[in-house]
C-alpha cells in the first residue's frame, strides 16, 4: 500500500517551478479496461461514461471514433467496436503495475492520476545519465510489464504533460516558448481531479469566444486582471500557461501491506472448519500491527474459493478504544463474513470451499495518534453506543443489527440502503439524480419489507381495476386490509359460511371494510422495462376511516398485474 | 488552612475524574433530565423529553420518529428494536440523524437482553409491539432505563409508563376525490401519565407541507383541547 505525503492542492502562493519526467500512457482507462476484459491492445474499444465516450484505443480512433461521441454515433463509424464500462477504481488499480514497472527504474514517482506518472528527474537522470537515458528506461521497463509509454521532461506541470504526450525532452527555461503556441484546450490535461477538468474546460470556451486562442495569448494578460474576472481558476491557468507549478510534487512512499494470509490445506465447507483459522488469522494480524506500532482503522478480508472466485470484504474497526480487544473483535467479524460466503447469504458469486484466507490492515495509522476524525468527533457517547451495539451483534449474529442511509429511489422501500452493522458495502444510489415518478413527501412511516396483498373495491363491491391507460374502473369506495393473525374475531368471520367460507384453509383473513375517505392517483412507475425484472405499476394513496367511520390511516397502495398491494402506511 | 487546599484539590480531581469518565465513556453524563424540544411540541411535552424514563406512543408511528428525533437532534443515539417496518427516510425527516440509528428488526426470543444491551449504550431505545418479554421484563428493562438515564419509547401500552400518548384521531389534508396528494395531518393526542390528572388532549401537525408552509407560517401549530 502506497502511503501519501499530502500537500493542500489549492495553496496558490509562489511555488519554486520543479523540473520533472511525466510518463504518460495514452488512452489509460481503455487499456486498463481491455486488460480486465482481456481483449487486445490492437482491437478498436472505447469506454463508455455517462452519454458519452471518454477514452478511445488508438485503432478506433484510426476508424474515426473521436472523445465525447455518443454510443450510437460512435457504432455508426466502428460497428465492430467494443464498448467498455467506466470504472474509476478499476484505472487505479490496473495503473499500480505501471507504478511498480517505473519504480524500478527510479524510486519516488507520483501518481498524478491514473495513466500519468510524474518523476522529479533531476537525481533520477543525473543517476542515468541523461533524461534521454532516463526516458528510454522508464518506457523499457513499462513495455516490460506489458504496457506502452511515453516519456518527456520539462520545467513545470503542464510543460512536461505536454512534452510527454508528444515524447520530447524541453531543455531548462524552455517551457514558455514551447507552450506559447499550444491550444488553450491544453490546460485540461493539467488538471487532475475532475471537478478542476470542467472548470478548465469551460475556462478554456470563455476564453475562445474572447478571441484567445493560444496559451501565449492567454499568458501575456496582466495577472491582476485575470485574478479579477476569472477568479481561482484563471489564476491557476495562468500559472499553468506560463509553464510555472502551483504545488511541488507529492512523492509515494512504498511501504509493505500489513497482512496476514493463510493457505488451506483441505478446501474448507463448514464454518467449523474455520472458527480456529479465523481466530488465528486474527491474533497474527494484531501482533503484526504491534510489532509496527501502528493500528488500522479497516481490515479487509479476503478469500480464495476452489473455483478461483476472490471474495473480499471491508470491516471498520474501532481504533481508539480497541486495543486490547482487537483480536477477539476481528475474530467474530470474520467468521461472520467466512460464515456468509460459505452459505451463500452474501451478495456474491455461489458459495464454494474456500481455499485461503487473508486479512490486510487498510488506514494504517501509528500508535497513539488520534483517530477520531475518521468518523467525525468521536464523544464518549458514540464510543460507548458503539460498544453496545456491537456486543448486540455478538449476541445476534452479523445481520441483527443493521445500519441505515437514504439513497435515491421511487418507491418507500427502494430508498433504504442498507448494511449490517460495521460493514462497507455498495456506496448508496444517489439521491441527487432525477427519479421520475417518485412518491411525494411526506415519507410513509411504516414501509412493509414484503407488500402485502388488500382489496380495493368500488361502491358495489367489485374490485377496482387501473387498466394500461391508467383509467381507474370505479373511485374506490371501500378497502378491506389483511388481519392481524392474532385476531380471533376476523377469523372467526372469516370461517363463516355467509363470507362464503365452504370448509379448508381458503385466502387470506380480511379485516371488516373500511370506507376510503379521499384518493389520489393512480401515479404510474415504469422500472427497468429493459430488463427481465421489469416492474410497472400504479401506486394510490388513500386516507381511510376506520370501520366505525372515525377518520384514520391513510395507506400507499400499489396496482400491479391485476392485483392490490399494500406498499406503506402514513401511521 | 490545608484542609481547606485538600478539599479544592479532591473536588478538582474528582470533576476531572469525571470528565474524562463521561468523554471515554465509562459513564453517562446525566446531569441533564430531559432533552429540549422544538416549540411545537411544547404543548405535548411541557417539560421536554424525559431521560430515564418509559414513553408509550400508541397508534402512530410518525409520532414515535418525531420524538426520538427531537433526541437525535441533541446529539443522542437511537436504536429501534422489533420493528422491522419502520420508515427510514420518514425517520431522516423526523429528524433523526441515520448514521446514529441502529435497527434490530428481528431480537426474536432474546429481545429482553437486546433491550437491555441497547440501554446500557444507547440514549433512546424504540420498542416494537410483537416483542417477546413478559410484564417482568418490562418492569425490569424500565428501572435499568432509569439507572442508565435512557429513554425508552414503547409503541404500544407499556405497563407503568411514564407517559402515555395516544393518537385518537387523524385528520388529513391535501387529498381529493383521484386528485392532490397527502400534504399534511393533523393528530389528536390524549396524553394521560402517572404522574398527570385528567387525560389532556392536544392537537398536533404531524406532517407539515414545507412548500406550503410559508402562507400559514409556522404560528399555532398546536392548539390545546379541553378535556
Amino acid at each position: 500500500m502506497s502511503a501519501e505525503l499530502r500537500v493542500p492542492s489549492h495553496s496558490e502562493g509562489p511555488v519554486a517551478t520543479v523540473r520533472r519526467a511525466v510518463l504518460w500512457v495514452p488512452d489509460w482507462p481503455v487499456v486498463a479496461a481491455a486488460v480486465e476484459v482481456g481483449i487486445g491492445a490492437e482491437e478498436p474499444a472505447a469506454v463508455l461514461h455517462g452519454r458519452g465516450l471518454v477514452a478511445v484505443s488508438a485503432s478506433a480512433r484510426a476508424l474515426g471514433v473521436k472523445r465525447g461521441m455518443r454510443r450510437r454515433a460512435a457504432q455508426r463509424v466502428c460497428p465492430e467496436l467494443t464498448i467498455l464500462g467506466y470504472d474509476e477504481g478499476r484505472d487505479a488499480r490496473e495503473f499500480e503495475s505501471v507504478a511498480v514497472a517505473a519504480e524500478q527504474v527510479v524510486s519516488g514517482v507520483e501518481i498524478s492520476r491514473p495513466g500519468l506518472l510524474m518523476i522529479p528527474s533531476e537525481g533520477a537522470s543525473r543517476f542515468h545519465g541523461s533524461e534521454e537515458a532516463l526516458a528510454e528506461a522508464l518506457v523499457g521497463a513499462v513495455a516490460e510489464a506489458g504496457g506502452e509509454a511515453q516519456v518527456g521532461a520539462a520545467d513545470g506541470l503542464l510543460a512536461a504533460v505536454m512534452a510527454a504526450r508528444s515524447s520530447v525532452m524541453i531543455p531548462p527555461g524552455e517551457s514558455p516558448d514551447f507552450l506559447a503556441p499550444l491550444p488553450l484546450d491544453s490546460l485540461v490535461h493539467a488538471a487532475m481531479e475532475r471537478g478542476r477538468r470542467t472548470e478548465a474546460e469551460s475556462l478554456a470556451e470563455v476564453l475562445a469566444r474572447l478571441g484567445l486562442h493560444t496559451l501565449g495569448q492567454f499568458a501575456a494578460l496582466p495577472a491582476g486582471d485575470v485574478l479579477a474576472r476569472f477568479g481561482p481558476i484563471g489564476a491557476w491557468a495562468r500559472r499553468m500557461a506560463l509553464g510555472l507549478d502551483v504545488a511541488p510534487p507529492v512523492l509515494r512512499r512504498t511501504e509493505e501491506d500489513i497482512a496476514v494470509e493463510q493457505t488451506f490445506e483441505d478446501p474448507a465447507e463448514r464454518i467449523e472448519q474455520l472458527g480456529w483459522a479465523a481466530r488465528d488469522a486474527a491474533e497474527r494480524l494484531d501482533s503484526a500491527l504491534l510489532d509496527a506500532g501502528v493500528r488500522c482503522g479497516k481490515v479487509r478480508i479476503v478469500a480464495r474459493t476452489v473455483k478461483g472466485d476472490l471474495l473480499e470484504r471491508v470491516w471498520r474497526t474501532d481504533v481508539a478504544t480497541r486495543a486490547g480487544a482487537f483480536a477477539s473483535h476481528m475474530t467474530d467479524r470474520v467468521r461472520w463474513q467466512l460464515e456468509g460466503w460459505l452459505s451463500g447469504l452474501a451478495d456474491g458469486p455461489e458459495p464454494a470451499p474456500l481455499t485461503s484466507l487473508a486479512l490486510v490492515a487498510e488506514d494504517v495509522v501509528a500508535l497513539g495518534d488520534e483517530q477520531s476524525y475518521l468518523w467525525g468527533g468521536s464523544s464518549g457517547g458514540d464510543a460507548r453506543a458503539r460498544r453496545a451495539l456491537e456486543r448486540l451483534q455478538g449476541l445476534l449474529g452479523i445481520d441483527g443489527v443493521i445500519a441505515v442511509a437514504e439513497q435515491g429511489g421511487r418507491s418507500p422501500r427502494d430508498r433504504v440502503h442498507a448494511l449490517a452493522w460495521g460493514q462497507e458495502g455498495q456506496a448508496p444510489r444517489r439521491i441527487e439524480h432525477p427519479w421520475p415518478g417518485r412518491i411525494p413527501e411526506p415519507a410513509p412511516a411504516t414501509v412493509l419489507p414484503v407488500s402485502a396483498p388488500i382489496q380495493v373495491l368500488d361502491a358495489g363491491g367489485t374490485p377496482v381495476v387501473v387498466d394500461r391507460r391508467l383509467a381507474v374502473s370505479a373511485p374506490p369506495t371501500w378497502v378491506r386490509l389483511p388481519a392481524d393473525p392474532r385476531d380471533a374475531i376476523a377469523r372467526a368471520a372469516h370461517r363463516h359460511p355467509s363470507s362464503g367460507h365452504v370448509g379448508g384453509d381458503d385466502g387470506p383473513v380480511w379485516e371488516r371494510a373500511r370506507p376510503v375517505e379521499a384518493w389520489a392517483g393512480p401515479w404510474p412507475v415504469a422500472e427497468r422495462w429493459w430488463a427481465p425484472d421489469a416492474d410497472r405499476r400504479a401506486y394510490m394513496q388513500l386516507a381511510l376511516q376506520t370501520p366505525e367511520g372515525e377518520p384514520g390511516l391513510a395507506i400507499l397502495a400499489a396496482f400491479s398485474g391485476g392485483r392490490w398491494q399494500l406498499e406503506a402506511l402514513y401511521d | 488552612m490545608f484542609e481547606q487546599v485538600r478539599d479544592d484539590r479532591l473536588a478538582a480531581a474528582r470533576a476531572a475524574l469525571k470528565e474524562v469518565e463521561a468523554r471515554v465513556g465509562v459513564a453517562r453524563d446525566a446531569s441533564e433530565r430531559a432533552w429540549r424540544v422544538d416549540d411545537e411540541w411544547n404543548a405535548l411535552l411541557p417539560d421536554g423529553l424525559p431521560r430515564g424514563r418509559v414513553v408509550s406512543v400508541a397508534g402512530s408511528t410518525s409520532l414515535l420518529l418525531a420524538l426520538a428525533g427531537q433526541a437525535s437532534r441533541e446529539g443522542a443515539w437511537v436504536a429501534a428494536v422489533g420493528m422491522p417496518t419502520v420508515g427510514v427516510v420518514a425517520a431522516a425527516r423526523r429528524g433523526i440523524d441515520l448514521s446514529r440509528l441502529a435497527l434490530v428488526p428481528e431480537p426474536g426470543l432474546q429481545a429482553a437482553a437486546v433491550v437491555g444491551l441497547c440501554l446500557e449504550g444507547v440514549d433512546v431505545v424504540m420498542t416494537g409491539d410483537r416483542l417477546a418479554m413478559s410484564d417482568s421484563d418490562r418492569r425490569r428493562l424500565a428501572s435499568r432505563a432509569r439507572e442508565q438515564g435512557a429513554l425508552l419509547l414503547a409503541v404500544g401500552a407499556w405497563p407503568g409508563a411514564e407517559l402515555s400518548l395516544e393518537v385518537e384521531r387523524v385528520r388529513w389534508s391535501g387529498l381529493g376525490a383521484g386528485d392532490g396528494r397527502l400534504r399534511g395531518r393533523e393528530a389528536t393526542v390524549a396524553v394521560s401519565g402517572r404522574r398527570l390528572g385528567a387525560v389532556r388532549r392536544v392537537r398536533v401537525e404531524l406532517d407539515v407541507d414545507r412548500s406550503l408552509g410559508s402562507l400559514r407560517g409556522a404560528a399555532a401549530e398546536t392548539r390545546e383541547e379541553v378535556a
